[in-house]
């Protein structure tokens, strides 16, 4: 009975504890915070909201990664004309209420004058509060619904084409490479209701009616959710109904379109399976002795592919080199994810060195909107497509490039291109 | 000198409304008022952020109130309470943005449309009872959110943007003002809670949870009164929605999952079920706790750089690791340890000991 009473005030105690760290945090100042600066740094502060551990976290933790190891980098050259990038950032774990939370103690304990967010609810959800708050945002979610320079979301910047023209270069593609009959029939596989993955479909079917009639026909939708791992009821009832189609265009992650080109195959679908940026990277094809299995079933798949793998030779790649060289790795330790991350963070370090040069380090969230709208052909030296911005156009680029799994291995297989190519 | 503590003795009732009372010593009434005065005041020496936390929390503790009527109290297990939450937010996103109404009109709307709703999907309580009907509510977050999703009038995955309410030229945009709000729902949803279960209906519930037999027996109409108790809950978590939407001027599915449920069950097991103020300390408590755990990772970085994926996934294992503690050791919730606190100064010096 003793150890029972022993345990029950030990886990009291350590409740109570939790409890009171939890009310001294909230009522604890910020500002203990930037303690760790030595007096004389000048210090510009930059948010970060990351998935390293909730639902898109394996593609998440290596995009953060990227974006600390370019701030860590930077900090180490002597920062930005001396500025150092305090870039406090905290792992929201896909939950859109706690992205809330996150972002008001960036924005009232920390002041961050820009943040590089995530994922496509949470990035819709504080549209409407950055526009108030007037602090700039990048996120990882080329949402087209982000590409408003209007009062709907007027802060947020896409820094890589969004879903929408990703879709709409695909389309361009078939056109151009397609052999065979004519229409090419194109289905898409997506979760309806699901704020990223129905993002492009309209944009799409507009598209196609609009501009290629009578070369692209958009068949029925394939609706599959993304927490549906057994697609192949919902595939074969479809395929009773409708014809195979040529092309099939996949908006998921990595996981659930692996699902669906498996139980596609499985049922004798001989068509060219392709995918919007998620969908790509190394994390398509799981690592381990049985994945075999994995590199038949998605050999052929083409995805659209917005940033660099580390392995191309590139001179974009010298900087994450010699950042990885110094840490004792190499470039086979990290993915396409963490370019992505990197190449992100170098574009907001450039509109901070635009503001920093323009308000003597006296920089603010509006700063840094006209530090970024006024950056025009940023090289990204092949890490991803250049980019541009101005007050009437937020998304910095509609070009992409699209790559193919040939024996497990992506094969770069375009130049960037775009819709506004044509 | 006289114990400070010893606030009961010779507080005789000699008439049952006199029993009944909501605060049965007037020194109580007194610290509540000035808990409640503190509340208001506690915009003037806080930073933003803590206001914005703050402002969460009472959300919070609308929700979880409306949450314990139904669970705590009549013992009707829901796990659809996202799902109403996304209701009321919904709601109230049409008839503002939509419709143009006014805010101070769509809000009790939004409280009614969920209590309707909340109301249908109790239907079924009177058959189904404990694991059951909470299968039973978890089909009413499905179907809820499939409904949302896929209707036009909703804006399907892309979901609406909202206004924050305004008085006339006066706009909540501001944290001070929309915490105001909000605190000052809560305080009437408090005031409602600790009444209703001084009324015939309150008590009807309290005998629904303990003997639903029994209670048919003595002529209560289990039926109705379920139900009741689903639309009154749904009323309040509605609201909640409602006040969650427009401080967040956004309303999408994702905001609303069975996760947003499960949180919420959190707060009043680990509060305390069938009770106000343990509804109010689990709101509080489940609202900071990853605030807290955040920050304790925020520290440990100083000494671990590197570890910042390892120390976001410990975060996790103290969360649920606290609600396992809770649910072993002390499931009678925060209020419970409350009270035994309480009583232990109470009854100091005689008795320190269980």
């Amino acid at each position: 009975m003793s150890i029972f009473y022993s345990w029950k005030k030990l886990s009291l105690t350590f409740v109570s504890l939790i409890l009171l760290m939890g009310v001294l945090a909230a009522c604890g100042d910020g500002d203990s915070e930037t303690g760790g600066e030595s007096s004389g740094d000048k210090v510009i502060k930059l948010g970060g909201l990351f998935d390293e551990s909730g639902a898109t976290g394996d593609v998440g933790a290596p995009y953060a990664e990227g974006e600390r190891a370019f701030f860590e980098n930077l900090n180490s050259k002597g920062g930005i004309d001396g500025y150092k990038v305090d870039f406090i950032g905290e792992d929201y774990a896909y939950d859109t209420s706690r992205a809330q939370q996150v972002y008001q103690g960036l924005r009232d304990r920390h002041e961050v004058v820009a943040v590089l967010g995530w994922g496509t609810a949470d990035t819709e959800a504080l549209r409407k509060q950055i526009i108030n708050d007037k602090i700039p945002f990048f996120s990882a979610s080329y949402s087209e619904n982000l590409k408003d320079t209007g009062n709907e979301s007027g802060y947020n910047y896409l820094t890589a084409a969004s879903y929408s023209d990703q879709g709409r270069a695909i389309l361009d593609w078939i056109e151009e490479n397609h052999k065979g009959e004519s229409p090419a029939r194109v289905a898409l596989v997506y979760h309806k209701g699901h704020p990223f993955s129905e993002s492009p479909i309209q944009d799409i079917k507009d598209y196609a009616k609009e501009n290629l009639d009578g070369v692209v026909e958009i068949t029925p939708d394939v609706l599959i959710e993304l927490g549906d791992t057994d697609p192949l009821t919902t595939l074969q009832s479809w395929s009773r109904s409708n014809e195979e189609p040529d092309y099939t265009i996949i908006n998921y992650t990595w996981g659930q379109t692996r699902n669906v080109v498996r139980d596609a195959k499985s049922l004798g679908w001989k068509t060219q399976f392709m995918g919007l940026n998620w969908t790509a990277g190394e994390g398509l094809i799981p690592a381990g002795a049985d994945n075999q299995q994995w590199v038949d079933v998605l050999d052929g798949f083409i995805g659209v592919v917005t940033h660099a793998f580390p392995t191309e030779d590139l001179p974009g790649m010298e900087p994450i080199v010699e950042y990885l060289d110094s840490k004792g790795k190499t470039v086979e330790d990290i993915n396409q994810k963490f370019v992505q991350g990197w190449a992100t963070a170098s574009i907001m370090a450039e509109a901070m060195k635009i503001a920093i040069a323009e308000t003597d380090g006296d920089v603010t969230g509006t700063d840094m909107k006209a530090a970024i709208e006024s950056i025009q052909d940023f090289e990204l030296h092949g890490l991803g497509a250049d980019v541009s911005f101005s007050p009437d156009n937020q998304a910095g680029t509609d070009k992409i490039r699209l790559g193919q799994l040939k024996d497990g291995e992506w094969e770069i297989i375009t130049e960037y291109f775009g819709i506004s190519d044509k | 000198m006289k114990n400070p503590f010893v606030m009961e003795c010779g507080n005789y009732k000699t008439s049952y409304s006199k029993d009944m009372e909501l605060f049965r010593v007037r020194r109580v009434k007194i610290r509540m008022l000035i808990i409640v005065i503190l509340l208001f005041l506690f915009p003037l020496f806080a930073s933003n952020y803590v206001i914005g936390l703050a402002t969460l929390c009472a959300i919070a503790v609308i929700g979880a109130i409306g949450l314990n009527i139904l669970t705590g109290f009549t013992g009707q297990i829901s796990v659809g309470v996202g799902a109403f939450l996304a209701v009321g937010g919904y709601t109230s996103a049409i008839f503002t943005t939509t419709y143009g109404l006014s805010f101070w009109i769509s809000l009790p709307l939004a409280g009614l449309i969920t209590a309707i709703i909340g109301g249908m999907f109790g239907i079924p309580s009177l058959r189904l009872k404990g694991l059951y009907l909470a299968i039973a509510t978890l089909a009413a977050q499905v179907i809820i959110l499939w409904i949302i999703s896929s209707w036009s009038v909703t804006g399907g995955g892309a979901g609406m943007v909202l206004e924050r309410p305004a008085i006339g030229g006066f706009s909540f945009y501001d944290q001070n003002s929309y915490y105001y709000l909000c605190l000052i729902v809560a305080v009437f949803t408090t005031i409602y809670a600790l009444n209703l279960f001084r009324t015939r209906t309150g008590r009807a519930f309290l005998a629904v949870r303990d003997r639903d037999v029994a209670a048919q027996i003595m002529g209560i109409n289990l039926f109705s009164y379920k139900v009741m108790s689903f639309a009154i809950s749904s009323f309040i978590v509605g609201i909640a929605g409602a006040l969650l939407a427009h401080y967040t001027m956004i309303v999408t599915v994702e905001l609303y999952s069975i996760q947003v449920s499960i949180q919420y069950l959190a707060m009043i097991l680990i509060g305390g079920l069938g009770s106000v103020f343990g509804a109010i300390l689990g709101a509080v408590f489940i609202t900071l706790l990853p605030v807290g755990l955040g920050y304790m990772v925020e520290y440990l970085t100083i000494f671990i750089p590197d570890a910042h994926s390892l120390l976001s996934s410990f975060r996790e294992v103290v969360f649920g690791l606290v609600i396992i503690l809770f649910l072993i050791f002390e499931p009678g919730g925060l209020v419970h340890i409350w009270n035994n606190i309480k009583n232990y100064f109470r009854l100091w010096p005689f008795s320190t000991k269980e």
